[in-house]
């Protein structure tokens, strides 16, 4: 089989990705199978492949969307598919997606620049102090902040009002890691704990000016806890049967899932690190 | 089936409360607007969250406004199309007069055309914003004609059948498209979003009566 892997010069920069995605072709290679790495001027080659497996980052906006599209009209195999980029790409529906369906999730709120004096005191009322601002289209953390009053709720949402019609405002939800679920056709793929940095909140957090990860430390899939999985499989069967990442914090009240993504980070040397068998797993949805 | 809207007389609920409740209809969502982040998209997707039939869905929007998807599905239906290609940089083998339109999250008002070979190379850099974005690129050969489509009609006589053709394959209720004139063929090159002052709202109004009345 002839697999296109979609990528962009920035997916090579940093080594523990550019690893992974070596390993992605030798792995594929050594099953026996051709794997290329294609770019956005590649885009008419398309259909010369039986599978499509997009690395590059995704987005509706992205040339991986119309990649993705493209493919999946020419009758390839594709991860990420259309479907799954249009949903996980965007938290707005994704908040949809989640009360539709019951997903154990912050307490969560669509936000449109209603600034009357009873909206404002009802979002405090009804998710608590501080609360979370994203916008719908944040990735990496770019868009997301806490808001500890009033005054602060009125200033992140009017600047982020400015790019996107709508805003999801949450709960805080503290945690000290994330769970990260890497799920492939509806099943656990890996598990890792997504560490939060010591004085930030979030797994990338900017502590004085600076940016700074969290460590990331790879557990057995096998040892996901019974109402994890279950929670996991249900909301990716909401999204489809491709290749996700769930981030959930574990919380006294139980599981809270923040996002699904769909094009999961995976790293030589992180996600990779106690089921190695990832590579194979994910070639072989490819090829199937 | 419910209508969605802001401008129809008809509508059952505007955008902004349509998200807000849950779904259990069909849905036809008219807007002059369905790009990608806009209450026109957030509308489809919210039907489709809910599992409901919506006109249009989120795939033919998608497919419509993003130009690579837009001419492809075109042949596959036997809308005449001039072709397209697509560039991240400027190439010695490009040829003008040609048409370029951005494929990038701002597709609005992003048609350009360059008559001389000249002026290209800038032209590419500018909206591939500095190779991030690919540049579709069209061959001009004939006139270049904006028209606005409202439900298979068209806002000008020349277009009409193509517009109804367009509307029986691509499903959005409204939208502006970019077409050539060539030979007295209608060439199809670009779809972006109409401005709300550009739509003949009692054309929209009469095709909303009639789908209302045949249901
Ligand atoms: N409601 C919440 N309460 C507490 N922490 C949150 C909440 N929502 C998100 N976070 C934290 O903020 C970070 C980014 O959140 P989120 O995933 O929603 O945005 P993102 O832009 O997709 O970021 P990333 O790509 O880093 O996941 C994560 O580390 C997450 O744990
Ligand atoms: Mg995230």
């Amino acid at each position: 089989m002839k697999i296109a892997c979609f990528v962009e010069a920035y997916n090579f920069d940093d080594k523990s990705e550019r690893n992974a995605l070596l390993k992605f072709k030798s792995t594929a290679e050594s099953m026996g199978h051709l794997f290329e790495f294609i770019f956005k001027e590649d885009i008419t080659r398309i259909p010369e492949y039986d599978a499509l497996f997009i690395r590059a980052t995704t987005d509706p906006s992205n040339s991986a969307y119309i990649v993705s599209r493209l493919a999946e009209q020419s009758g390839l195999k594709v991860i990420d598919d259309p479907r799954s980029i249009r949903t996980c790409s965007n938290k707005a529906i994704l908040h949809d997606l989640f009360l539709k369906n019951n997903v154990p999730s912050p307490r969560s709120l669509l936000f449109t620049g209603d600034y009357s004096q009873e909206n404002l005191d009802s979002i405090f009322k009804t998710l608590g102090c501080p609360v979370v601002i994203k916008t719908p289209y944040t990735r990496f953390s770019s868009h997301v902040e806490k808001a500890g009053n009033e005054k602060e709720l009125i200033e992140i949402s009017k600047k982020y009002l400015r790019k996107s019609k709508v805003l999801i405002i949450q709960e805080y939800v503290q945690s000290h890691f994330d769970w990260r679920v890497g799920i492939l056709r509806n099943k656990v793929l890996y598990l890792c704990k997504y560490c939060i940095p010591e004085g930030g909140w979030k797994v990338k957090s900017k502590i004085n000016g600076k940016n700074v990860w969290g460590d990331t430390i790879a557990v057995p899939r096998d040892s996901i806890s019974p109402e994890l999985e279950n929670i996991s499989i249900s909301l990716s069967k909401c999204v489809g049967d491709g290749l996700y990442g769930l981030d959930v914090k574990e919380t006294d009240d139980g599981y809270k899932v923040i996002e699904i993504n769909d094009n999961p980070s995976i790293y030589d040397g992180y996600e990779d690190t106690i089921d190695t068998d990832i590579y194979e797993k994910i070639i072989n949805a490819l090829v199937s | 089936m419910i209508i969605v809207s802001e401008d129809e007389d008809e509508s059952d609920s505007s955008p902004l409360l349509f998200l807000r409740q849950p779904v259990h209809d069909s849905v036809l969502n008219i807007n002059h607007d369905y790009r990608y982040l806009r209450m026109g998209y957030y509308v489809s997707a919210h039907a489709e969250t809910y599992g409901v039939e919506v006109t249009p869905d989120c795939t033919e929007i998608m497919d419509a406004y993003r130009n690579p998807l837009l001419i492809e599905k075109a042949r596959r239906y036997g809308l005449p199309t001039n072709g397209y290609r697509l560039v991240t940089k400027p190439k010695d083998d490009l040829s003008t007069p040609v048409m370029l339109l951005a494929v990038n999250p701002f597709t609005n008002n992003s048609m350009k055309i360059v008559k001389s070979g000249s002026k290209l190379p800038g032209m590419i850099k500018k909206m591939s914003m500095d190779s991030r974005f690919p540049v579709s690129l069209h061959p001009v050969r004939g006139e270049v004609l904006e028209i606005i489509q409202m439900f298979g009609e068209s806002s000008n006589d020349e277009t009409s059948e193509f517009a109804r053709r367009f509307f029986e394959i691509f499903n959005i209720p409204i939208c502006k498209l970019i077409v050539q004139i060539d030979d007295g063929n209608v060439i199809l090159n670009h779809c972006e979003p109409a401005l709300r002052k550009e739509v003949k709202w009692d054309i929209v109004h009469e095709k909303v009566h009639k789908i209302k009345q045949s249901i």
